[in-house]
């Protein structure tokens, strides 16, 4: 079976080919191409301007996935596309192009939870049959664990996203989002020594990020170290950087998801962990996340940045998945949502 | 790969026979040891550092914790909730080479978890098929009892001003209930003790009060479907606890109503 | 000999630092004890508590065990660790009112003493021989029943600031109320493990 997936429900627009063979041999990634709406330094993605460059191109890339995999039209057995959550106007002007394909080339439609896309991608490339996921992205911040057909929620954040916290500092500093705001503070946060104090907030399993993206901001504003130009270097006086802003933003949050996914880890008597989403590209908290496991007997599970940073492989992935089990979504509940819970799905092709 | 505990902090390398490891969670380990006579019993609760943080926010988030969990219990002994007593305490841990851990050393609590002796409950009226009666009516009589008896220490934790955080049938004893008996109908009489406030926090504020209630109804309904029809009666015993354990009872209908199921923006 | 003190190996302390502790009542030169403290005589160097500041063995024990720790971790607040035991019954970190409210005074009657053995030489045979000469008072065992005589009740809630607590009323000194007593002890023990912790 092969599936096309279409994932557009932030700033990146994926398209991906995935093949199932029939004798049961293991998956194979077939074309998986990612285009990404790039904003100024200093400013978000807006759902207008982000649809537009979806809708502009989208059909480039199905052309190019195609020639890429080396298949025909006649070979696809289905188009999956991402259903939620995300952003309204991204997520529609995507279904939209899946829907046409659908209708032009007469193949059935598979919606996708965007989350579940993560992890079944997650699954597939590691080779994590059972772990603890913690997604980590810009929309999105959540323990999970599978239990009995569904992919349960044990934590997640109170207020924003981690990744939306970090995106938010990276404006603050007028750090460029190219290719990524996140990974821009990475590299930043490797030059940083001095940790400040910030807020900690866990409770449970649960976290909450929007007080320390407040006092983060609040110190970069009493430092003078927001806005454009500002030197990177070590200041005087003991002063903190820019870099240590970054630093210390980085461990403080990156400690609490570790916290979190552990004691999530303790609940269910689990000792792999599998990190997928934007932000588990992030080497430190792959780090700090494979000493916490190496100490529980266990050991932590990443995928690099074609497969952790939102594609269409994953929903090619996780679509096929459904789809063989008899999953169709006709064209009439083909309509997106921005909300759409990790455990609404059902898990129909697992024990 | 099998798991080694840390090294114990000290004055515990000391310690002869060394303490016994009870649990691992993901913040503590629980150990059982003695405590200024070598036949009494003390619970021994250790903070290992976590060597995955940055060393001062490790320092500081372990100092914070034990210390938040010891000046609840020696505010609630102080209060007369039935809560382990707090014997000894090191917030700092070992300074010198970071291994150990803050601990709490704590009275020992004979007795039975909850959780457990529900399970007997549930697994013996389950074999006992259908009870007359009168036995039924017995068996009920009891649950209901332990309820109040739940309800009140939970009140008594509320009026106190802390909020466990945690609230299970784990965290919940019988004080003076053996191991031993497995066979029958579990005794259920006895001093309800709450244990372990690692999550704990002082606040008076109702929603949170409220959350620590609906936090321990949904653990009863997910580990004792048989005993879940009876959580009224914990709200009954917390109903006459304190003063204002009514408006707390009224929020949480609406945390209930809530309930955990927030939507998420993608 | 008729020597009262006791040797005590308290749990998870090494075992290289036996504790030695003896009760006297009806002291006669306790202003002469304090005043080798206050000098500094390195001979006298002892914890002396007044034991009517002092609840039970379970209340005494526990300052000497919370002294010995930070000794062992090398965190004392005072001098030495005798100066420290004193201190450690106390439910604050002002050193002075700690001495005033738990240690000798010229008027104490009932004494408590304690000695570690932080050198080699520092045996029970030494302090026994060193105390008996030195303290004018009768040996008495270190035990709750002796304690529970001495111990002023209302005095030691007010140390503590637990004047609300619910336990014994006042002047009934002999621990006629156990889960009372119980509780103030707890109380106490919670006071003494949570000092300084700000």
């Amino acid at each position: 079976m092969i599936a096309i997936g279409l994932e557009g429900s932030a700033n990146k627009l994926g398209v991906g080919i995935m093949l199932h063979p029939d004798n049961g041999k293991p998956p194979q990634v077939l074309a998986n191409i990612r285009h990404t709406y790039v904003s100024p330094p200093g400013e978000g993605f807006l759902p207008k301007d982000t649809a537009r460059h979806h809708r502009s191109w989208v059909v480039t890339l199905v052309k190019k996935a195609l020639k890429e995999a080396r298949i025909s039209v006649r070979d696809v057995d289905c188009i999956c596309f991402t259903k939620g959550p995300g952003m309204g106007a991204p997520l529609q002007s995507v279904a939209v192009a899946a829907r046409m394909l659908s209708l032009l080339w007469g193949k059935e439609l598979v919606g996708v939870n965007h989350c579940v896309g993560h992890i079944e991608m997650g699954r597939l490339i590691t080779g994590s049959t059972n772990p603890v996921v913690l997604y980590v992205s810009g929309g999105n911040t959540q323990v999970i664990a599978y239990s009995s057909q569904r992919y349960r929620i044990f934590g997640e954040t109170l207020d924003i996203a981690v990744g939306n916290c970090l995106d938010r500092f990276a404006r603050t500093l007028h750090i460029s989002n190219d290719p990524a705001p996140g990974y821009n503070i990475e590299q930043m946060a490797k030059k940083g020594k001095q940790l400040v104090d910030l807020p900690y907030t866990v409770k449970g399993m649960d976290c909450s990020f929007s007080g320390i993206l407040a006092a983060v901001d609040g110190l970069a504003a009493t430092y003078g170290l927001g806005g454009e130009g500002k030197d990177d270097e070590a200041s005087e006086d003991g002063k903190p950087t820019r870099a240590d802003l970054c630093f210390s933003l980085q461990e403080t949050i990156f400690s609490m998801l570790v916290e979190i996914t552990e004691r999530a880890m303790a609940h269910v008597g689990s000792k792999e962990v599998l990190i997928v989403g934007g932000v588990g590209c992030n080497e430190r908290l792959q780090e700090m996340m494979g000493i916490m496991a190496r100490d529980r007997g266990g050991s932590v599970h990443a995928t690099d940045e074609r497969f952790c940073i939102d594609n269409g492989i994953m929903i090619a992935q996780a679509g096929l998945l459904a789809y063989a089990t008899g999953f169709r979504t006709p064209l009439k509940d083909s309509a997106c949502t921005q909300r759409f819970r990790t455990d609404d799905v059902f898990v129909k092709w697992r024990d | 790969m099998t798991y080694t505990p840390p090294p114990l902090p000290p004055p515990y390398t000391n310690t002869s026979p060394p303490p016994t490891l009870l649990t691992q969670g993901a913040e503590a380990h629980l150990y059982k040891t003695s405590y200024l006579t070598p036949t009494t019993p003390a619970a021994l609760k250790i903070r290992p550092s976590k060597p995955y943080r940055h060393p001062i926010l490790d320092k500081r988030l372990t100092r914070q914790r034990i210390l938040q969990e010891a000046r609840c219990l020696v505010k609630l002994v102080r209060e007369g909730v039935s809560v382990p007593a707090v014997l000894a305490l090191d917030y700092e841990g070992q300074s010198e080479n970071n291994n150990g851990g803050a601990w709490l050393l704590m009275e020992w609590i004979e007795g039975l978890v909850v959780r457990v002796v529900f399970e007997r409950w549930e697994a013996f009226m389950k074999c006992s098929g259908e009870l007359g009666g009168k036995e039924l009516e017995r068996e009920e009589k009891k649950v209901r009892g332990l309820m109040r008896g739940i309800g009140g220490v939970v009140g008594g934790l509320h009026r106190a001003g802390v909020i466990h955080g945690d609230l299970t049938t784990s965290n919940l004893m019988l004080r003076g209930l053996s191991s031993g008996e497995g066979e029958g109908s579990p005794g259920m009489e006895g001093d309800v003790v709450l244990i372990d406030f690692g999550l704990a926090s002082q606040s008076i504020s109702e929603e949170d009060r409220a959350v620590d209630l609906y936090v321990l109804e949904r653990a009863f309904g997910s580990t004792h479907p048989r005993a879940e029809k009876f959580f009224e009666h914990v709200l009954e015993g917390y109903q006459g606890s304190y003063k204002g354990a009514h408006i707390t009872l009224k929020r949480l209908q609406d945390v209930r109503m809530r309930g955990r199921k927030r939507s998420m923006i993608g | 000999m008729t020597s009262s003190l006791e040797s005590i190996q308290l749990p998870h302390l090494p075992a290289s630092l036996p504790i030695h502790v003896a009760l006297y009542r009806d002291v006669q030169n306790a202003p002469f004890l304090r005043q080798q403290l206050i000098s500094g005589n390195a001979d006298f160097e002892y914890a002396f508590i007044d034991a009517s500041s002092v609840l039970s063995r379970t209340h005494a024990l526990s300052a000497v065990f919370r002294a010995v720790n930070d000794y062992l971790n090398e965190r004392l607040k005072s001098r030495n660790v005798h100066s420290e035991i004193v201190f450690s019954f106390s439910p604050t970190n002002n050193i002075a009112d700690s001495f005033r409210k738990f240690g000798i005074s010229d008027s104490t009657k009932d004494l408590l003493v304690v000695k570690v053995s932080t050198a080699p030489e520092i045996t029970h045979e030494s302090v026994a021989a060193h105390l008996a000469q030195s303290v004018e008072g009768t040996p008495a065992p270190f035990n709750d029943e002796t304690l529970s005589r001495i111990a002023d009740i209302t005095k030691i809630k007010k140390a503590y600031k637990l004047g609300s607590l619910n336990v014994a009323p006042a002047g009934q000194t002999n621990g006629a109320n156990d889960s009372g007593k119980k509780l103030l002890e707890n109380s106490l023990l919670g006071a003494i493990a949570i000092r300084g912790a700000t």
